[in-house]
């Protein structure tokens, strides 16, 4: 109960500022991967099929995954980093009595709810164009273990990032080649096996064929979930790391 | 009587350069203390390490009575901090600021705004109460962060250079606000480069430089160690020389000895103990140090 209580202490600031500004947050989270389906879904795949269904319901699942990871991890970083370096308010945080896991998991609120918020309106987005889509239980278990592990990764690139030209260095050199390579668009079969292992083992990956599982009732990749949910304990151990560092 | 901050042998260093070098802090319940010195001098290091932000390489702390190696949550407990950057968060309200704070040091919902309301409306900030931060003029932002800092009623209030940048106004403002706070209790912990304000606000004074200590006591104190009387006048070279003297009679036989240098006798500053334990070319001083 207390670590419910403490994380929710420390997320109020960023949900009150998700109050303020929730319609642009939303507006300009959702605009890119809206032109990727109209691009996309729509321009160049119109007639294609993909491992059996309509390239509009294989890359449905896909652009939900890239905006879930985009929105959680951009969020939660850029907002800790303006906390840290800018604001300083972080620091006060660290004064005040709440445990690191409280702290980090406050952290991650503010990208959860709102990556969410974008994911499930892409979902409702995609439900409309393609009949082979299904919003089942295990579609949004996926999206919410999704948006967990990269608000934790969002939190921890906050912390350990010093400055924002290394942020956007990190955004440019890990994020968006993530977004375009792990399997959002396209089948990784397609690719060369040493390339297909290498990205096939990035988070996104996991995600992209998790969703994909549950959205089009595929057999589902056990084996990914627990991947992913490795990965979430992994960026909790960096920012864990972080924090005491700081501290 | 025992000291509520009680600091022996503080020492920071930063690899080979000590920024603080073993000092000792002891401050009495309910009293303002002064904490100065000139740019980089320690004084933002030290409050880090009093307010258990930093540990220091070396030293003994207790606050409240709590050991902050062994006791650092229960000391925290006792204190607020208002860092010399005004730390809040710029794109949500006052009241929402303030509330965060409140709720991340556990004060229950219902005592919020109560006591909310009662500070803000000592401080005449309950106009601005649903503005955004961001809003604010630098007097204000700093109110709402000297507030925020007092929600949890701590025993100890630290302020980092509370006035620098501010506007007359503001500044005595703020020194209002930190006598009120004093009046209720609150041992205020003030650092500053200010001497006006050291001078008006502080029952103790220290003055740091280097990372040392090189004075401390009560702000008549500091002056009649060096001499109550100030005369000045102009040097050879044109510069304007300073002499101190325990009596009036000794001040004015020297001001005849200078007539021909435009002498003044007037009484020693706190701004006088200050540039004497500093010097008073501080680009020399400045000078020295990067030498080293």
């Amino acid at each position: 109960m207390s670590l419910i209580g403490d994380t929710m202490r420390v997320a109020m600031s960023d949900l009150y500022y998700l109050k303020r500004n929730l319609p642009i947050l939303m507006a300009t989270s959702i605009v890119t991967p809206v032109l990727y389906l109209v691009a996309f879904g729509y321009g160049l795949g119109k007639d294609i099929t993909m491992e059996g269904v309509s390239y509009m319901a294989f890359m449905i699942p896909g652009v939900v995954a890239l905006t879930t990871v985009t929105s959680s991890f951009t969020t939660v970083a850029n907002k800790l980093m303006v906390q840290k370096r800018f604001y300083e308010s972080f620091d006060e945080m660290l004064l005040c009595p709440i445990s690191k896991t409280s702290l980090i998991l406050g952290k991650s609120i503010l990208g959860i709810l709102k990556s969410m918020m974008c994911g499930l309106l892409m979902l409702l987005i995609g439900y409309f164009l393609s009949d082979d889509l299904q919003i089942t239980p295990m579609l949004i278990l996926c999206m919410i273990l999704s948006c967990m592990v990269f608000s934790m990764l969002g939190v921890a690139a906050g912390m350990i990032v010093p400055d924002l030209p290394r942020m956007n260095l990190f955004n440019s050199f890990v994020i968006l080649p993530m977004t375009f390579l792990c399997g959002t668009m396209f089948s990784l079969d397609a690719l060369p096996e040493v390339a297909k292992n290498i990205i096939g083992a990035l988070p996104l990956s996991q995600t992209s064929a998790c969703l994909r599982a549950a959205a089009l009732r595929w057999d589902f990749p056990w084996v990914s979930l627990c991947i992913l949910i490795g990965y979430g304990l992994l960026f909790y151990g960096l920012c864990l790391f972080s924090l005491r560092k700081t501290n | 009587m025992p000291f509520i901050i009680d600091a022996e042998g503080i020492v920071v260093r930063f690899g080979d350069f000590a920024a603080v070098n073993g000092i000792d802090v002891k401050v009495q319940e309910g009293v303002i203390y002064g904490f100065l010195g000139p740019n980089g001098a320690g004084k933002t290091t030290t409050v880090k390490v009093l307010t258990t932000m930093m540990k220091p390489t070396e030293g003994r702390l207790s606050v409240g009575g709590y050991s902050t190696a062994e006791e650092p949550r229960k000391a925290r407990d006792l204190i607020g901090v208002v860092q010399q950057h005004i730390a809040l968060d710029k794109d949500i309200s006052v009241r929402e600021n303030i509330i965060c704070r409140a709720m991340l040091h556990k004060i229950p919902k219902k005592e919020i705004e109560p006591r909310l309301m009662e500070l803000a409306d000592m401080i005449g900030l309950t106009p601005y109460l649903d503005k955004l931060v961001g809003n604010l003029s630098g007097g204000w932002k700093r109110k709402v962060a000297i507030l925020c800092a007092l929600m949890h009623e701590p025993k100890i209030l630290f302020l980092d250079e509370p006035t620098a940048g501010l506007d007359t106004q503001s500044r005595h403002m703020l020194w209002d606000m930190i006598r009120q706070m004093n009046k209720r209790g609150t041992t205020v912990f003030v650092t500053t480069h200010y001497m006006d304000e050291a001078e008006s606000l502080c029952d103790v004074v220290s003055i740091i430089d280097k990372g040392m200590i090189k004075e401390s006591g009560t702000p008549k104190e500091l002056c009649a160690r060096i001499g109550q009387w100030t005369v000045e006048y102009d040097s050879e070279e044109g510069k304007r020389r300073y002499r101190f003297f325990s009596d009036w009679y000794d001040a004015q036989a020297f001001v005849s000895q200078v007539s021909e240098r435009d002498p003044a006798t007037r009484k020693t500053h706190l701004e006088d103990v200050f540039l004497e334990e500093t010097g008073r070319d501080n680009m020399k001083v400045t000078e020295k140090r990067l030498r080293v």
